[in-house]
């Protein structure tokens, strides 16, 4: 049934009528022109041409709108105008040309029956209206005759083929469309996605088994319903609504359309869903039909996949980070290992290297506000001709350099290729650096330094490497901050420990006995100990030793160190035996020092008149005391507490014999404790290494520091404290210095020096009674004088003992009274005095003979 | 209480004041502590005993603040005595000096106290 007709659309169709109309109109109009019959009715012909003119108007201007149908009508209305013509114009013979044309123009756009009934049309109306106009004519009655019986044979056999056609072909069709509607309905029951369609209102009109299975509603409860209301969540339904609106108003079939879109079931739940829509007409009504597939699956890979992306992103991100961080923690580490800023530095330099794996790395501190100093060296060899040393005085400005603007920008800088001038020390300016990495060691706000790394090419800094640094630069800044401010503390506690500390040329020299001390800080810097020594010259010519420990370090430690030796003084001064000195000391650091401080003290007092020494131990190690050629021995026995451990300890004095030429060697624990080695281990070697030692204290300080202390340093602080009690002689001979405070010591040393030539108690006390007077007046004769020193010399001569006191100021001659009685004495208690003045000066020789006989011990 | 060698302990028993002197007594001690004996002597009371008994040293300067403290006394008639047991250093000097005939020396404080009281 298709044939030419459809080729052309209805636009071209429509037009065409449209021509056909205007070509009447101007026919028409065109009969008026001429000259014409007064049967012609003029006006009604004007209408009709004006009607006719209207039409083509309208079908021109609605030409893209036309349906088949309207054109069927159009046609006809043509046809009926025509009539009505010619009609009014008594039928001419140039109008049934019309009634050819309109024929043709139905035969060429329309199917052949539609034709056909066109002409069937034509014919009758033309028919009509020959009657009308002349019943009688021939030409009707012709027509009438052949005409009728033509046209309706014409049209019955028409209309009989039609039918027999048609009831043959609408059957086959029927069943063409029951089959194809049926296997549509099949193929969309069969397909896997639901198939749903929609009418222009949104109403469901087909819902297939996969649409039945995915939502739950059968195509009966479905199709009916608006989808928006059964399938579409609540939250949706408006944008639903827009869209299907935008789609149906689409003058013309658009592309499918593709959603993504969430759906209800009928329990309920939700589905992540994919619409595949498009637009369709049937039979001019606008329909939206589309598939739709759960996409839950498909959602859920996704999700997964992307979950596994991002959790292998995470791992991956993690492992760096923990690089990143175990990276850091190393050189955190190495700032919080030590407390000295140069171990600091030097670790830090070390680990940086090594966690960078970079080729020289240097710290530079920022001196002041203006420059900054190299502090730490590269660990890259300097040039040849350089001084690894003089990498170290390297300074810049901040502001110069690569350095000194990362110190400006308070920023992490990294560069690449950097130019010589941006490398602050000649043994990185000596390496081929392809790029550097610059941190600024920032601490409470301020600049303390900057790290700088560099690196030889083929090994480039990542910004990963920048950002490990950035992240470790805090912590490391203020380790080095905390280290420098300890190490100002340090020097303060350092100068005030030294200003304790009577340095060795400063000890009192006491006739008859020798001293030596040595103090020798540790090698780590780890902080000024809390060890201390003091020598305190006793009124009777002995000397009073102390060696302690006061436990902690720093300022604390010194400053407690102050305290313990003034109070030391005081009390010594005063006379108190060494018991009740400590125990002073203990009371003061009991209750002024803070809690937990305490202190090992010993306190040795060797009076070298009486050959004696006494000594409190208060926790500290025993001294060791060398008797001749004797091994030497510990002073151990009444150790006791260290002071500030208890309220009331009890101290008791302890005294032992000291040979003349023995000597005292007493000690810090610095001297004999080694890492992993035992206490009793070190004193079996300080007492080995004493045995073998020079005699003179100051050889013997030194030879025990050379013997025990490592080279490098202790690892603690040491003090050693050494006294030689001098060897008797049969000759001797002291200075002293003219003032009262002189006798006792001078008593003291002829004590000594006649308990050991062999006097009796009270041979002794008579000579060093004649003696006192002696030198009694020697400091007398010294007079306004000042300090002109007496010389006390004396002499072994078998049993006799002769002593002479020597000085330089005026005899005077002993007057009546209160000091005629010193010669008076003298001379009672001597064999013989001499007194010789000369104008030097004055000497009194005083002789005695042991009863005892003795001679030396 | 201590000065320089010199301890030095005043006592008052009843009308009578007892100075314990101990330690060493030469020039660096004698003069300030003869000061201090002297004045801790009231004009009321009967006398002083200076005891000796564990003085260690005593040299002319020692033996001088004593006939310093005679002197004193008996301007005020006030009894001085003087503890030194024999046989110690401190006797001998006295002995040497002939310090008796300015006062008598008692072998023990009790007894020199008694005296006086």
């Amino acid at each position: 049934m298709k044939g030419l007709p459809e080729l052309f659309d209805v636009r071209v169709q429509a037009r065409s009528l449209a021509y056909l109309f205007l070509a009447g109109s101007a026919l028409g109009l065109l009969t008026l022109a001429f000259p014409h019959s007064d049967l012609i009715k003029d006006r009604q012909l004007i209408i009709l041409a004006a009607v006719a003119s209207a039409m083509a108007v309208a079908i021109w201007v609605w030409a893209d709108r036309m349906r088949t149908w309207q054109l069927h009508a159009a046609l006809a209305t043509g046809t009926v105008i025509l009539s009505l013509a010619n009609y009014f114009v008594e039928a001419t013979v140039l109008y049934p040309l019309l009634y050819t044309w309109t024929a043709l123009f139905a035969f060429y756009f329309f199917r052949l029956d539609v034709a056909l009934a066109h002409v069937a049309l034509i014919a009758v109306c033309y028919a009509i209206v020959l009657i009308a106009v002349e019943p009688s004519s021939p030409v009707v009655l012709w027509l009438l005759a052949v005409g009728t019986p033509l046209v309706a044979g014409l049209l019955i056999s028409r209309l009989l083929a039609r039918i027999g056609a048609g009831v043959q072909d609408s059957e086959r069709r029927a069943r063409a469309l029951q089959e194809s509607e049926a296997r549509t309905r099949l193929v969309l029951d069969g397909a896997p996605d639901a198939f749903i369609s929609l009418d222009g209102d949104g109403v469901i009109t087909s819902w297939n088994t996969a649409a039945e299975r995915l939502f739950g509603w059968t195509a009966a409860e479905a199709v009916g319903v608006p989808m928006r209301s059964l399938i579409t969540p609540p939250e949706f339904r408006e944008r639903h609504d827009e869209r299907r609106r935008a789609l149906i108003e689409t003058p013309r079939v658009v592309a499918t359309q593709r959603y993504d879109v969430e759906l209800l079931r009928r329990d309920g739940s939700r589905f992540p869903a994919e619409a595949t829509v498009s637009k369709i007409e049937i039979k001019g009504e606008p329909f939206i039909s589309g598939f739709v597939r759960d996409v839950t699956e498909r959602v859920r890979r996704q999700q997964e996949r992307e979950a596994l992306l991002r959790e292998q992103a995470a791992r991956a991100e993690a492992e760096r980070v923990n690089e990143l961080i175990s990276g850091m923690q190393l050189l955190v580490d190495a700032a919080l290992a030590h407390r000295t800023l140069k171990a600091i530095l030097d670790d830090l330099i070390l680990k940086v290297r090594g966690v960078l794996d970079a080729d020289a790395a240097t710290i530079l501190l920022a001196e002041d506000d203006e420059r900054l100093t190299v502090a730490a060296p590269s660990g890259a060899q300097p040039p040849e001709g350089e001084d690894a040393a003089a990498e170290q005085a390297a300074s810049i400005p901040i502001g110069e350099g690569f350095a000194g603007r990362v110190a400006s920008a308070r920023e992490a800088m990294l560069a690449h290729d950097p130019a010589p001038e941006d490398l602050p020390t000649p043994a990185l300016r000596a390496l081929d650096i392809d790029s550097l990495i610059g941190v600024p060691l920032l601490a409470e706000n301020r600049v303390t330094g900057v790290l700088v790394v560099a690196s030889v090419a083929p090994r480039r800094f990542s910004p990963e490497d920048l950002a490990l640094l950035r992240l470790a630069a805090d912590r490391v800044a203020l380790a080095i901050l905390h280290a420098r401010v300890y190490q100002r503390e340090h020097k303060i506690a350092e100068t005030l420990q030294r200003s304790l500390l009577t340095e060795p040329e400063d000890l009192p020299k006491m006739p008859g006995l020798e001293v030596a001390a040595r103090y020798e800080p540790a090698a780590a810097e780890e902080g000024v100990g809390g060890d201390w020594y003091d020598v305190i010259p006793t009124a009777s010519g002995g000397v009073g030793l102390v060696m302690g420990d006061v436990a902690g370090k720093g300022l604390a430690a010194a400053s407690m160190v102050g305290r313990l030796r003034n109070a030391l003084r005081a009390y010594a001064l005063e006379g108190h035996v060494p018991a009740r000195v400590v125990e002073q000391l203990n009371r003061l650091v009991w209750t002024e020092a803070p809690d937990s401080q305490m202190a090992t003290l010993l306190y040795m007092v060797v009076e070298p008149g009486e050959s004696r020494i006494d000594w409190v131990n208060a926790g500290h190690l025993a001294p060791l005391l060398v008797n001749g050629s004797d091994p030497p021995e510990f002073l151990e026995g009444n150790g006791s507490v260290p002071l500030g451990v208890l309220p009331f300890p009890s101290y008791e004095t302890v005294s032992a014999t000291m040979e003349p030429g023995s000597s005292l060697v007493l000690y810090t624990d610095g001297l004999i404790e080694r890492p992993g080695e035992h206490l009793d281990d070190g004193l079996a070697e300080l007492a080995a290494r004493v045995r073998e030692a020079p005699d003179d204290p100051e050889q013997l300080c030194e030879y025990l520091l050379k013997t025990l202390v490592p080279s490098g340093g202790a690892s603690d602080d040491v003090a050693i404290l050494t006294l030689r009690n001098l060897p008797f002689v049969e000759h001797f001979s002291f200075e002293f210095t003219s003032e009262p405070e002189a006798l006792s010591k001078m008593r003291s040393i002829l004590r000594r020096w006649l308990h050991h030539a062999g006097a009796s108690d009270r041979e002794l006390a008579e000579i060093v009674t004649a003696c006192g007077e002696a030198a009694t007046n020697a400091i007398e004769h010294a007079g306004a004088a000042g300090r002109v020193p007496f010389e006390v010399s004396g002499r072994l001569r078998g049993a006799d003992v002769e002593i002479t006191i020597s000085d330089e100021g005026r005899w005077r001659p002993p007057r009546e009274g209160d000091q005629g009685r010193g010669l008076a004495l003298m001379r009672a208690l001597m064999d013989t005095v001499e007194v010789s003045p000369s104008p030097q000066g004055t000497a009194v020789r005083l002789r005695r003979a042991l009863e005892s006989n003795g001679g030396v011990e | 209480m201590k000065n320089g060698l010199v301890g030095l302990d005043i006592e008052e028993r009843g009308e009578v004041v007892v100075a314990h002197v101990t330690g060493e007594l030469d020039i660096a001690g004698a003069p300030h502590t003869g000061e201090r004996i002297a004045e801790a002597v009231p004009t009321s009371a009967r006398g002083l005993v200076v005891d000796m008994s564990t003085l260690e040293f005593i040299d002319s300067s020692g033996v001088a603040m004593l006939f310093g403290l005679v002197r004193r006394l008996s301007s005020r008639r006030q009894e001085l005595r003087v503890v030194a047991p024999r046989g110690r250093p401190v006797a001998r000097v006295l002995e040497i000096v002939e310090f008796e005939r300015a006062a008598p020396i008692r072998a023990d404080v009790e007894a020199a106290v008694a005296e006086i009281a």
